[in-house]
Parts: structure tokens; sequence; C-alpha cells
């Protein structure tokens, strides 16, 4: 049994130092998804032509490819038609000046974007006809209506969701590592270069993110408090 | 595009890598059985909130949802011969260490589903109305004739939809097993794309035999819960 | 002041409004009455666009609309110069009884809040549920969610108000208490059309009551004419099957 702790706190120490470029990479995608998922739900919600189909036949595809496949495809295919199009765009950046990290941001974007609208979707149907027609029958428009009344209501509901959304692509954010991106897990295997010993690197890893993990629980804790109270009833 | 892409490349190693989904299935076969039989196992005992095990279990299924796979695939690769080794070499006379790394990939697998299924059964045995069971008992029906022909029928009919969303997950995961050097669909991909130093068709080939088969799996299980439920599923 | 003629509405092959044409005056209380499927719902909600008539002319007021050719700022202005009362009480979930009344007054005529404000409990006032102003609408009974709901249509000061089955959802004895509500409200004088059965309201209240089945208006007239003298053979099956459990028919 062979399990040092001091290569385990090394391992500690390095993943927290990366902690900060998962914790952006999760953020900033979830943020950027919600919004985009919002706008694609919205779209299907009020079957917009052309577009909803659209929308509806890519994010029945897109879900049917998995993070690892899209990570490896996408910087397979940046790596093979970037010079091109820089040139043809007039960047001067060299390839070996982007940071990888930028692929997964766009891959992980577009996976939890299609994934989220299918929440925001579910959301939608939980959604009495009414609340539409009371809207619409004190004179307010489509636009007014859905952000006033529809979207408010929605969000006690997508809550738990959302949570479990946040988890997963925090988890997924640990893929960019297969394209040579620098987050937790490869920040906590660093100090293991030096000593051959791996196992504490991922405990430490896992260490790391089950922190953040539970951080996002309690976050989500206190938003579900604070939402839905009109939900409940009193005699 | 040119030299990039050739379809002619892409004719011939297409075949190549779909011959490794088996690799795959297997996987993804093996898993599910084992972890749907320990979701169980978790599912009943943390409904019974049998004491000290209920919370133990709390607290793995919280680190498996809470952890990434991979790492949890490279814990269990680096960490079981670590812990189990000896005992092993010592009472089976088996070295763990040259255990082909698939094993260590499903039993990580293995362990996330007994956690999250686990919780999806919970959440489905509970979400059946105890006026179900009452009505069991009250024509006489013991505890267990009451859970397996009223309660788990109904329970199952709920978590249906979960498990095929989940089963469609785990397939989809099996796309990090490469990285622990399984040659499946994608290590086939990776292995034809250092040889022949062309990956694009590869990984292509891979994505294609991903969504086809995710939507294949999707089909299958709108149509069970069809079944179920004459007619009237929707998708979750 | 509202005339509609020659309405017609079909839901797939399901013709639900075959030339409907009625007319309403200024400060009149109409009442609709009828089977379910006979229409009277849809041709209330063609009123404000809650539902798309197929064809017909509607002139509300100087403004003549064509329900073929309706464009949006057209149902715009319908719908923010009549109220509708919702059979299930349509109030927003996620907002208190005042909000859900000063909603439309700032959002929609873009009152400032003290006004609208002050307006709103006015109009609560009216009705009896200023003290529950702060209440959510889970928290009340189905009768005090439909007094709000007539709260919202009234502050808005329309020039018709459009009463859907207003007491069908509600428990027998919440009724009688959302009936005085609208009464009240008929006796301010404003134009209303009220789709409801409750017959003895209609007695009351109505200036007009106009019987409708299979998506036709079969007959009209004043309350007492269509109650006890009714001309048309329908009305008579129709009301003989309601009539005898209320017990002021003589």
């Amino acid at each position: 049994m062979s399990f040092s702790i001091t290569s385990f706190f090394d391992s500690f120490k390095s993943a927290l130092l990366y902690a900060p470029v998962t914790i952006k990479l999760t953020a900033i995608t979830f943020v950027v998804s919600l919004l985009l998922g919002a706008v694609i739900a919205t779209v299907r919600n009020y079957r917009v032509p052309v577009l909803s189909q659209f929308f509806a036949a890519f994010v029945t595809i897109y879900l049917g490819l998995p993070t690892m496949v899209a990570l490896l495809l996408y910087n397979l295919l940046f790596m093979t038609f970037y010079s091109d199009v820089a040139a043809a765009l007039h960047i001067s950046v060299p390839i070996s000046d982007v940071n990888p990290i930028f692929i997964g941001y766009i891959t992980l974007i577009i996976g939890t974007t299609c994934s989220v609208s299918e929440s925001i979707r579910g959301a939608f149907r939980g959604i009495e006809k009414v609340q539409y027609e009371a809207g619409y029958s004190i004179g307010m428009g489509k636009f007014k209506t859905l952000t006033r009344i529809i979207f408010p209501q929605m969000v006690p509901i997508l809550l738990p969701g959302m949570q479990n959304s946040l988890i997963g692509l925090l988890k997924a954010s640990n893929l960019v590592s297969a394209i040579s991106v620098v987050e937790i897990m490869t920040g906590a295997l660093l100090p293991s270069l030096m000593y051959y010993s791996y196992l504490e690197g991922y405990v430490a890893a896992a260490l790391v993110y089950w922190m953040i993990g539970a951080a996002i629980e309690i976050l989500a804790h206190f938003a579900e408090k604070n939402s839905g109270k009109y939900l409940k009833r009193t005699a | 595009m040119g030299n990039y892409f050739s379809a002619e490349r892409f004719i011939n190693v297409f075949p190549k890598v779909i011959s490794n989904l088996s690799v795959n299935l297997h996987i993804v076969f093996w898993s599910m059985l084992l972890g749907t039989i320990l979701a169980i196992f978790v599912a009943v005992l943390r409904i019974r909130r049998v004491p000290v095990i209920s919370g133990l279990l709390g607290i793995y299924i919280s680190f498996m949802r809470g952890t990434p796979l991979l790492v949890q695939m490279m814990i269990a690769f680096y960490g079981i011969p670590i812990v189990l080794g000896n005992l092993f070499l010592n009472l089976f006379g088996i070295n763990l260490n040259r255990l082909e790394p698939v094993i260590f990939v499903e039993i990580a697998i293995i362990l996330n589903e007994g956690a999250f299924l686990g919780e999806i059964f919970r959440g489905a045995i509970t979400s059946v109305p105890s006026v179900q069971a009452e009505a069991g008992y009250s024509i006489g029906m013991t505890g267990a004739q009451t859970f397996y022909r009223i309660v788990l029928p109904q329970a199952f009919k709920v978590a249906l939809p979960h498990y095929g969303v989940d089963f469609i997950g785990v397939f989809q995961n099996t796309s990090l097993v490469f990285i622990l050097g399984v040659v499946d669909l994608l290590g086939k991909a990776k292995t034809l794309g250092a040889a022949t130093g062309h990956s694009l068709e590869g990984y292509l080939s891979a994505a294609i035999i991903y969504i086809s088969f995710s939507l294949f799996l999707k089909g299958v299980f709108l149509l069970i819960e069809n079944r179920l439920n004459n007619g009237t599923a929707k998708a979750v | 002041m509202i005339e509609l003629t020659g309405v017609k509405k079909s839901f797939g092959k399901q013709e639900v409004l075959r030339d409907v044409s009625i007319k309403v005056n200024d400060g009149e209380v109409v009442v609709i009455l009828g089977p379910s499927g006979s229409g009277k719902t849809t041709l209330l909600r063609s009123i404000n666009f809650l539902e798309r008539a197929d064809s017909g002319i509607m002139k509300f007021g100087e403004k003549e609309i064509n329900f073929k050719t309706a464009k949006k700022k057209d149902v715009l202005y319908m719908r923010r110069h009549t109220g509708f009362v919702f059979q299930n009480y349509g109030l927003f979930a996620h907002k208190t009884v005042l909000q859900n009344v000063m909603e439309g007054l700032v959002q929609v005529q873009k009152k400032s809040k003290s006004e609208a404000q002050r307006i709103a409990e006015e109009v609560l006032d009216n009705v009896g549920m200023l003290e529950k102003k702060d209440s959510y609408p889970s928290q009340l009974s189905g009768g005090q969610q439909q007094r709000v709901g007539i709260a919202r249509a009234v502050a808005l000061k329309p020039d018709l108000i459009l009463f859907d089955e207003p007491t069908s959802a509600l428990d027998p004895e919440l009724v009688g208490e959302t009936l005085e509500v609208i009464k009240k409200v008929a006796k301010t004088g404003i134009t209303m059309i009220v789709v409801t059965h409750e017959m003895s309201f209609a007695e009351d209240v109505a200036d007009r009551v106009i019987f409708m089945d299979g998506g036709v208006v079969v007959e009209e007239g004043k309350p007492s004419e269509i109650f006890y003298k009714p001309k048309e053979e329908r009305t008579r099956q129709f009301l003989s099957r309601i009539i005898p459990q209320d017990a002021y028919v003589i």
C-alpha cells in the first residue's frame, strides 16, 4: 500500500492552482450556453417556421456526438485549416500562439447549448397556456409576455436540471486535457512527473472537483430556496 | 481541402473503425448489467435508511456524481493494483498489474452507474404514491409481494426514460477509454491516423458511428416506452 | 358598440362557428348561453384574438376589423381596449395579487408605479380583495382568485369586458360571492359580454340573452322572453334540461 501523503499534497496544491482555469471555462460556457439555449428553446416553443425544424434536427443529431470526439475532431480541423483561414482573414497570429482552450470553449458551448435548450424546452411545457393568454389579454405583446410572465415562472422548474447540467459541464471540462489544456487534472499531475506515482495526483484532482461540485450544490440550494416561494400553498 | 480529406480514404477507413464498435458495446453491456444490479442494492439500502450504510452510500454517491469519469478511471487503473494488488496476488495468484485496462474502465463505470442509477431508481420508487403500497397491504399482500407486484412495476415505468438517457450516456462515455489504451472506435481511429498520417477520416467515422448508434438507441428506448405506456411515451 | 357579422371558425374539419352575427350596445350586459360545443367560448375569444376567426367583420366603436386580414396592430388594439376574465382565473402565478393588477397598468398603459398602485388598490378594495394584496394566487381560494382576475380586467378601464364562464370552475359555495362582484361591475355601466351557465345571474343582470347552439345564434331577446317564452325548439330543449334544478322558475 503505497500512497504518499507528501506527493498528494503537492498534487493538491498544484490542482488548486489550475482550478481557476476549470472554473472560468465552466462558468463562461454555462452562461453563454444558457443564453443560446434559451434562444433555441424559445424559437422551437413558438414554432418559428424553418428555424424550429432546423434546430430540432441539429440538436437531436448533435446530442449523439460525445464531447471527446467533438474535441478531437474540432482540434484536428483547427490544426489543419488554421493557417488557411487565418491568411484569408488577415490574422497574423501564428498557430502556436493560439490557446487551445479556445477549441475547448467552442466544443463545450455547442454541446451545452444543445442539452440546455432541451431542458428549457421541457420547462416551457410546464407553463399553462392560460399564462400566455392572460398576458395577451391585458394587451402585452409576445416578447413582454415571454420575459415578464413566462420566463420567471420557468426558473423554479429549471433549477434542479440546471444544477445537474452545471456539474455535468464541470466534469466535461476535464476532457480538454486531451487537447493539451492544463486544467485541474493535468495540473494535479504536474508534480507527479517528478515522482512516478500518479495515483496521488488523480485523487487530488478528484478532491478538487468534488469540492467545486459541492460549492455548486450549496449555491443551487440557496437559489432554490429563494425562488418559487409563490409556489407554496398555505391553507 | 484536397489532401486533408479524401473520400477514398474515408471509405477505406470507416469499416476498420466500425469493426471496433464491438469493444465499446462490450463495455456498455457489462457495465450496465453489473451497474444496474449494484444500483438496485444501493437504491434499496438508501430507501430503507439502513444505518451507517446509507450514510456511506451517500458519500459514495456524492463522490461518483461529483468527479469526472476520466479521473475515476485513472484512480481505478492506478489505485486498484496498489490497494488490492497484494491481496489478489496472495489469494488468487492474479497479478493486477497485468490486467487488461478494459477491466478497470468497466469497474469505474460500474461504480459510476451504481451511484447514478441508484439515485434514478430511488427517485422512481419513492415517486410511487404510498397509497399504492397501502392498497396492496389492505388486501392482505405481504411487504415483498406489494413491492414486487405493485410498487416495482410502477417505478419501472417512471425510471425507464431516465434509464434510457443514462444508457446512451454510458455509450458516449466509452469515448474516453482510448486514453487508457483500450483500442475501441476512437482508439482505432487514432492508431490509423498515426499510421497513415491522416486522422480526419477516422475521427469523422467515429463521430458518425457515435451519432448513428446513439440515435438508434434513442429509438429503441422510445419504442419500449411506447409499448409500456400503450402509445403515450414522451421523450425525456 | 361592438358588432360581429358573419363570423366563421373551424378547427381542422370541425366547424365551430358557422356564420355568427351579434351586436352589443354601449353599456349593455349581454349573456351568451348554450351547450358545450356551441361555439360561445370561441366567439368570445375571437373578439380579443385569443382565437383567430377564419372570416367575418368586427366593428368595435369606430374601428372596423376584418378577421381574415387583421394585422398585429388590430389584435393589440382589441386586447388593449377589452378586458378578459378567464374561467380558470388566469392569474400570473409568480406575482402577488397587487402585482397582478398593477402589471397591465404599468407595462401596457405606462402609468407610474405609484399611480398604478393607487388604482390597483382602489379596484381591489371594490372587489373585496385589498386585504390579500400581498398574497400569491396559490394561497387563495378559487373565488378569491377570480375576484382578482376581475379586478385586473376592470383596473385597465376597458371599453368592453369579456367573461368566459367566470364561475364554472368554482366550488358552489364560492359562486355567489363572485357573481355579486360581477353584478357590481355591471352596475358601473360598462359594456359586458358574459358566457355563463348561471341562469339566475343572467336573469338578474343581463339586458339581453343570446342562445347559441351548433355554431349559430338560435335565438336572442330579453331574459324574460328567452327563459319563459322561448320561440325555438332548441332553446326550449336546452332550457328544460337546465332549469328544473333552479328554484326560481315559476
